[in-house]
């Protein structure tokens, strides 16, 4: 081994340079960090803030314009009428003479509520199965699992076509029928975190330090298992409200007066001939929500997952 | 392999009892007399109780359930599956008859999958990050967002009504030529293309985020270090790898292949299973409802199965 | 022979081969002008702790550097021929050819779905006009060579059949299937157990002077280097911090982290109370000190080494990148010194090329 001339033992050492200055940021702060870097994840987020907020405001301002008024058959565009009333029918009237983009944001709203209140019911339990059979693992997961597979194995739209034309076809009743087929995801989703998690080495080493159930479950292993259900959930929303307009668009769905983007798709299609352009407008609509919510859920799910991928810049 | 086969479809019935229970008490348990069409002013009561007799609708829930099990299990009986209330035939029969409909439009549905999503996923997958790649993934986005119904309804108007090169509904045009191959492809092109451009979205995301997956793995960098041209190491070393996975959807589109048309086969009114299952809904056509619910358990477990075997004939990792 | 084994002249060069990587977090020089050669049918080692740059450059030598990865800069001499401005096509053939890479987790380099026999023969057909039979043949008789028993059978075996130690004689078969010159091993025994390695270094010990093969042995296991290698490079952060014959290295270490790194290895015929460690830790990539990149982890540090410091020579073959002088004292300029003062003194004592 070398003589060194001067003994390293001894020699100064200064360590003050290195400290690390990047700032230390909690778990919820870097997530929503990541999330805004996500560009169409943001604008996934804003369109659908904008859906909900135009659907709640454009019906109340548009008022009786949503009626159909033979005087009113095929008026122009416009924000305020002759009698100076805001009606912000900016996509004109159709041949019937209703506002189309009065009776479109309403829609939007009837499609947006059923799919997140299927939302809401997919999520529970969604949850409730997959965080048990998770959590419990043996037996009760095994026949958790069978419950998963047997609904998996049934046919989705033809089941709740059927279970709403046979218990007659009000919002609640498809927010149900959606509801308790969809859940699948979301429990196997939930399920599979749990199960990881109660292996994971910082839950043993939480439980080796002493740390209470209360507080594993709360600070160690809830986090995480956000992610997937926030993922299944905006997923959700999407497939919820494409089920209801398929639904409505097929003749099952909630009845015609009571708009959704479904039978406005329903109407467009009998007069594709007549008037062709009446498909676009609930069309777009309903896309875009597909988009954001897709979007929305894909940011979400690289925002809450730590662990980083190199991005080229 | 076999014992695997015998042991998976044995692990299968419960779940096919779990569908059917749900299956019957879907219809056992909808408000409404499942006879009441029947109640006309000239229909005798006794009448009404003698096809409560038959139906077996007088009896209590579990042994309805038993009896229907039992029958429905004798498929070499074609009553095994009930009479169609609507259409008075045995179920087993119009399911036979207005099968190969469905068969035709999505088996040609998946093959042209197949053939276009396969090598676009590869493509975008190869040259990531270049123009080729984006371009496939916003197509693939979009037409992944877009419901069938919708897409459906935008093909029907601009090759039937705006343009009429394609014909409105129906797979034939007239009693005359039907049968007639020609007249048929014809009437198929839009239902098709609505289905396909749908699941080519679809796949062609999978299939590049399998390749994509495959090519930065170690043994890719092997391949290359070896002095493999580009050529080789996509095709053979990567493809072969990254169809593994894809291989197998092939088998879980198999539940679609029977169900998965319904909306499609409405918009087009293709006379296929679809529709016959939608028809049956509307008009309380309950043992047709039962059937189809079954039916598509059925399909579903099958499916399963054969992307399982699938996978172990293609992955050699794989041992049953 | 090729002719520059015959004019004596080294087989690989490597002059200020610069590797860096574009993120989105700011450029990684991840190689920072690294210059060393190696010589016919000698074995260099390149030594230093994980993110120093070995690999990167083992990969840039065949090319492999992709995205967001790019050369930016240097030479690579093969033979005289300049590597980084071959064609693709030139450089497939020199892969796998002249020169043969195995790498560090033979669990995932074999491609899953080909057998053992049909991956070796692949290579060997790549690169000689042989036949599909022949290929096997050829693959088979290396299986042998390697020291795989029942190498009929095994090179009809899966890769997922074979064990780990196995499964990295499988990859030195391949990559020596075709009489390479140079033979670059990336951590090749890291993954494996100690009874593995020695087998697997015998093997490679064995083989490269059967072929007068030269060998790249990249690790940052000194104890394999001290068993296998001639000459050693030592690297930090990207550059190369000392270089010299084995014994050297390991008897007379100049640059402090070399020293650094010995000593930290426990002896067996000493009794001490605590470990030795190097104290600090390897400068983030993003955060790379200006001057000397070792300063902060430095015992010897002066004021001097805010100035890169420079490459010179402090021994017969034998050169390091620090200030202090061959006999381990303060530089003549000054331990104070700085600016272009310091600047110029470098340049005047540094060997290495720009």
């Amino acid at each position: 081994m070398a003589d060194t001339t001067i003994d390293v033992r001894q020699a100064q050492f200064d360590d003050t340079e290195d400290i690390d200055r990047t700032e230390v940021r909690s778990y919820w702060q870097l997530a929503r960090q990541r999330f805004v870097h996500h560009r169409l994840a943001v604008a996934g987020a804003i369109t659908l803030v904008a859906l909900i907020v135009l659907s709640l405001v454009v019906p109340a301002i548009a008022g009786d314009t949503l009626r159909v008024s033979a005087s009113r058959s095929f008026a122009p565009p416009e924000i305020f009428n002759d009698e100076g009333d805001m009606t912000l029918a900016i996509l004109g009237y159709s041949r019937t003479g209703y506002n189309i983009f009065g009776v479109l944001m309403a829609a939007t709203g009837t499609s947006l509520m059923i799919g997140f209140a299927a939302v809401l019911i997919i999520v529970i339990i969604g949850v409730s199965v997959g965080s048990v059979a998770g959590f419990a693992g043996g037996w009760v997961d095994n026949v958790l699992m069978r419950v998963v597979d047997i609904a998996l194995a049934l046919p989705g739209l033809f089941i709740i076509i059927a279970f709403v034309a046979f218990w007659g076809a009000s919002i609640w009743s498809i927010i149900i029928a959606i509801g308790i087929t969809g859940w699948t995801l979301a429990a196997r989703l939930v399920r599979a975190e749990f199960l990881s998690l109660r292996e994971a080495d910082y839950v043993q080493a939480a439980r080796a330090l002493g740390a209470s159930p209360r507080r594993i479950i709360m600070r160690h292993m809830l986090p995480p298992a956000f992610a997937p259900i926030i993922v299944a959930a905006s997923l959700g929303v999407a497939d919820s409200v494409v089920l209801e307009a398929a639904l409505s668009f097929l003749g099952f769905g909630i009845s015609a007066d009571q708009a959704s983007l479904g039978t406005l798709l329903n109407v467009a299609f009998e007069y594709l001939n007549r008037e062709p352009y009446l498909v676009l407008f609930p069309s777009i609509v309903l896309v875009l929500i597909v988009l954001a919510a897709n979007f929305l859920g894909d940011g979400m799910r690289d925002a809450l997952d730590p662990r980083q991928r190199v991005e080229e810049r | 392999m076999l014992t695997y086969i015998i042991r998976r479809i044995i692990l299968a019935i419960p779940i096919l009892f779990g569908v059917a229970l749900i299956s019957f008490l879907l219809v056992y348990l909808a408000p409404g007399d499942p006879l009441g069409r029947f109640l006309t002013p000239n229909v005798r009561p006794e009448v009404l109780e003698r096809l409560r007799e038959i139906y077996g609708l007088d009896k209590p829930l579990f042994e309805q359930f038993v009896g229907w099990i039992s029958h429905y299990v004798q498929v070499w009986d074609p009553l095994a599956w009930g009479i169609s209330i609507t259409h008075r035939r045995p179920v087993l029969e119009l399911i036979m008859e207005r099968a190969p409909a469905t068969l035709l439009l999505m088996g040609t549905a998946l093959a042209v999958t197949v053939v276009v999503a396969v090598p676009l996923g590869m493509l975008a997958a190869i040259k990531q990050y270049s123009v080729a790649d984006k371009v496939v993934t916003t197509f693939a986005t979009i037409g992944y967002a877009m419901p069938s119904f919708v897409l459906g309804t935008y093909l029907l108007y601009i090759g039937a009504v705006w343009t009429g090169i394609f014909p409105f509904r129906g797979m034939t045009s007239s009693l005359r030529t039907a049968g007639d191959p020609l007249d048929i492809a014809w009437h198929m092109v839009l239902p098709v293309a609505s289905l396909a451009i749908q699941s080519i979205a679809g796949w062609s995301r999978y299939v590049r985020a399998t390749m994509l997956e495959v090519l930065h793995q170690d043994y890719i960098r092997t391949a290359k270090a070896k002095g493999l041209g580009s050529n080789r190491v996509n095709f053979r070393h990567a493809l072969r790898n990254a169809l593994i996975p894809v291989v197998t959807l092939l088998g879980l589109s198999l539940p679609s292949l029977i169900a998965g048309a319904a909306i499609t086969e409405a918009i087009f009114s293709w006379p296929g299973l679809g529709s016959l299952g939608l028809q049956a809904v509307g008009e309380r056509d309950y043992p047709v409802v039962m059937a189809f619910v079954l039916l598509g358990g059925i399909a579903v477990v099958l499916g399963n199965l054969i992307a399982d075997i699938l996978y172990g004939v293609v992955d050699p990792r794989i041992k049953y | 022979m090729t002719a520059s084994a015959r004019s004596g002249g080294p087989l690989l060069e490597i002059k200020g081969l610069k590797t860096h990587f574009f993120t989105q977090d700011g450029t990684v020089k991840a190689v920072d002008g690294v210059t060393f050669e190696i010589g016919h049918g000698q074995t260099l080692g390149v030594v230093g702790e994980s993110g120093c740059g070995k690999s990167i450059t083992s990969l840039s030598v065949m090319r492999l550097i992709e995205r967001p990865g790019k050369i930016v800069a240097g030479e690579i001499l093969l033979n005289g021929d300049d590597l980084l401005t071959a064609s693709d096509e030139e450089v497939r053939e020199i892969r796998g050819d002249q020169v043969s890479m195995i790498f560090q987790e033979p669990m995932t380099s074999l491609n899953p779905v080909f057998t053992c026999g049909e991956q070796i023969s692949e290579a060997v057909q790549q690169h000689t006009s042989a036949s599909s039979r022949e290929g096997m043949d050829r693959a088979i008789e290396m299986l042998g060579v390697v020291g795989i028993p029942d190498a009929k059978r095994r090179a009809h075996e899966y890769p997922h059949q074979l064990s780990g130690g196995m499964r990295q004689r499988v990859m030195i078969a391949m990559a020596l299937s075709t009489d390479p010159d140079l033979l670059i091993a990336d951590e090749p025994t890291t993954a494996l157990d100690v009874t593995i390695q020695a087998q697997i270094l015998e093997v490679m010990r064995d083989l490269r002077q059967k072929n007068r093969m030269a060998i790249m042995l990249i690790t940052h296991d000194l104890g394999v280097v001290a068993e296998m290698a001639d000459e050693v490079v030592v690297m930090y952060s990207g550059k190369v911090v000392e270089r010299g014959d084995v014994r050297t290295i390991f008897g007379n270490p100049h640059h402090p982290y070399t020293k650094g790194l010995l000593s930290s290895i426990p002896r067996l015929d000493e009794r001490v109370e605590r470990l030795e460690v190097i104290k600090g830790t390897v400068p983030s990539p993003y955060n790379l000190p200006t001057g000397c990149l070792f300063k902060r982890r430095c015992p010897y540090r002066m004021p001097i080494c805010d100035v890169a410091p420079p490459y010179q020579v402090v021994g017969e073959e034998h050169a390091s990148r620090c200030w202090l002088t061959p006999a381990g004292e303060a530089p003549d300029v000054g331990a104070d010194a700085s600016g272009e003062e310091a600047e110029r003194a470098g340049e005047l004592l540094t060997v290495e090329p720009r």
